[in-house]
C-alpha cells in the first residue's frame, strides 16, 4: 500500500517505472552465472571508496608541507582514522581486481559481441578511469616511493613522439613532480576523475539494463531455453550473500593489514632502492624494465609505450575486431585473451621477485 | 753505535706502540660515533614510518571484539538469506510473484 507520500513523490520522479522494471527484470541463470556477481562487487567496492574518501577529505591537505602531516594525523590521532585509510587502499585494491576479472570473464565469454559493443567500450573506459584514481591516489601520502613512482610513471608518455612530452608537463603541472603535481593529482583523483567515472558508468548501467544479460555462446546460439530468476528479490538477495562475504574479508584485511606510512618526501633527495608501483601496474612497468635500451634504430621504451598503446587500442576496439559468431576466430580470441592473462601474471610475479 | 741504534728501535717501537692507542682509540671512537648515528638515523626512520596499529590493549581487545562480531552477524546473515532464497525460489516456481501482463 503507497503512503501519501509515496504518491507525492511518485507523481513526480515517476519511480513507480523503476520498480515496475526491476520487479520485470530476469537474469539468466547457468553454470557461468557467477560472472554476473562481480558487477555488483565493483558497484559495491565504489560506494566503498565514495564514503572512505568523503571521510579522509575532511582532514586531508592536499599540499608540499601538508600532505603528509596530514595523511600521519589520520592516521595517529583522528578516531579510527586508520582503520578509513585501510578500507579505502584496500577497497580500490578490490575494485580494480574485480574490473580486471568482469572484463576478462567478458571477454572469454565472448559478451562484447553485438549489440554490446558500447557496453564493453565504456567498460574499458571505466578500466582506464579506475587505474587513473589509483594512480593519482598513489601519490596523495606523499612519502618517498609514491614521489619516486610517480616520477616513474609520469615520466612514460615522454616517450611517445610529438606529444609525449606535453603529456608529462601536463601531468606534471611543470618539467618535474613538485608540490604542484600533488595538487594536480589531488584535483584529479576527487574532482575530474569522479566525473568521468559517473558518466561512464551512467552510459554501462544504463546499456546493460538496455541490452540484458548476456548468455553463454551455446545458449545464444542455439536458442536454447536458459532458465531465468527475477533480479527482484531472487538475484538481488544472492547478490548480498557476496556482498556480506566481500565485506568481511575487506574490513578483516583493512584491519589486520592496514598500510604503512614513511616519512614525508624529499624532492632533492635520491630515488630510492626497489621503486614499484600498485601491484596493479606491476605488469607493465615490468614490461618496461625488460625492453632494452635500443631497438635496432629505434628507442626501446618508445617501443615499448608504442606496442602498450596497440595493446590498449585494439583492447578497446575488439568489439568491432570479433563481430561475427565465426567459430575459428572465437578460439583465436580466447587464446590472446588465455594468453594476455598468462603474461600479465606471470610478469607481476616477476616484478615481486 | 750499535747500542744507539737499539735503543732507537726501542724507542721507535715504544712511541709506534703508544701511538697506536690514539689511533686505534681515535679510530674506535670515530667508529662508535659513526654507529651511534646510524643508530640514530636508523630510530629516527623507524619512528618516522608510521604502521598503524591499535594504541593500546584496550583498543586492540575492541577490535578483535569488533571483527569477531562481525563475521558472527556476516554468518547469521548469510543463514538467513539462504532460506529467504529458498522461499523465494520456491514461489517464482509457484508463479506466485510473477507480474501480471496486460
Amino acid at each position: 500500500m503507497k503512503t501519501g507520500i509515496q504518491f507525492w513523490l511518485d507523481e513526480r520522479f515517476g519511480f513507480s517505472n523503476i520498480t515496475k522494471f526491476l520487479k520485470e527484470k530476469t537474469v539468466p541463470q547457468h553454470k557461468h552465472s557467477i560472472w554476473y556477481y562481480t558487477g555488483s562487487a565493483i558497484l559495491l567496492f565504489f560506494t566503498i571508496q565514495v564514503i572512505t574518501g568523503f571521510m579522509l577529505v575532511f582532514y586531508y591537505k592536499p599540499t608540499l608541507g601538508g600532505a603528509n602531516e596530514s595523511v600521519a594525523r589520520i592516521m595517529t590521532e583522528v578516531p579510527l582514522g586508520w582503520i578509513i585509510r585501510s578500507v579505502h587502499s584496500w577497497a580500490a585494491s578490490f575494485m580494480i581486481a574485480f574490473v580486471f576479472i568482469h572484463l576478462l570473464s567478458t571477454w572469454l565469454a565472448k559478451s562484447y559481441r553485438k549489440p554490446r559493443e558500447l557496453t564493453w567500450m565504456s567498460g574499458v573506459f571505466l578500466l582506464a578511469v579506475s587505474l587513473a584514481f589509483g594512480f593519482t591516489g598513489y601519490l596523495l601520502p606523499w612519502d618517498d616511493l609514491s614521489l619516486s613512482a610517480t616520477k616513474v610513471g609520469t615520466d612514460i608518455p615522454s616517450s611517445i613522439p610529438l606529444v609525449g612530452v606535453w603529456v608529462t608537463k601536463l601531468l606534471r603541472g611543470g618539467e618535474d613532480v613538485t608540490g604542484d603535481t600533488l595538487t594536480r593529482f589531488f584535483g584529479f583523483h576527487v574532482s575530474i576523475l569522479p566525473v568521468f567515472i559517473f558518466i561512464f558508468l551512467g552510459v554501462h548501467i544504463y546499456l546493460i539494463q538496455k541490452q540484458g544479460m548476456s548468455l553463454p555462446l551455446a545458449a545464444e546460439g542455439k536458442k536454447e531455453k536458459v532458465r531465468e530468476i527475477p533480479f527482484w528479490p531472487n538475484f538481488v538477495f544472492r547478490e548480498m550473500v557476496v556482498w556480506l562475504l566481500l565485506l568481511g574479508i575487506l574490513f578483516s584485511l583493512a584491519i589486520f593489514f592496514p598500510p604503512s606510512l614513511d616519512k614525508a618526501a624529499d624532492l632533492m633527495a635520491a630515488a630510492p632502492e626497489g621503486i614499484k608501483p600498485e601491484w596493479y601496474f606491476l605488469f607493465l612497468f615490468q614490461t618496461l624494465k625488460i625492453f632494452p635500451a635500443k631497438i635496432l634504430f629505434l628507442n626501446g621504451d618508445t617501443l615499448a609505450v608504442f606496442l602498450m598503446l596497440m595493446g590498449g587500442i585494439l583492447f578497446f576496439f575488439l568489439p568491432l575486431l570479433d563481430n561475427k559468431p565465426a567459430e575459428r576466430k572465437g578460439r583465436i580470441i580466447t587464446i590472446i585473451a588465455l594468453a594476455v592473462i598468462a603474461y600479465a601474471v606471470v610478469m607481476t610475479i616477476w616484478s615481486l621477485l | 753505535m750499535r747500542l744507539r741504534k737499539k735503543r732507537f728501535m726501542g724507542m721507535f717501537l715504544v712511541v709506534i706502540f703508544f701511538l697506536s692507542f690514539f689511533i686505534l682509540e681515535y679510530n674506535f671512537a670515530q667508529q662508535v660515533r659513526q654507529e651511534e648515528q646510524e643508530e640514530k638515523i636508523q630510530a629516527k626512520d623507524v619512528q618516522e614510518k608510521i604502521i598503524p596499529s591499535p594504541q593500546n590493549i584496550k583498543e586492540q581487545t575492541g577490535i578483535y571484539v569488533f571483527v569477531a562480531w562481525m563475521w558472527i552477524a556476516i554468518v547469521v546473515l548469510i543463514y538467513i538469506l539462504r532460506l529467504k532464497i529458498k522461499e523465494v525460489d520456491r514461489l517464482h516456481k509457484l508463479r506466485f510473484l510473477s507480474v501480471k501482463k496486460k
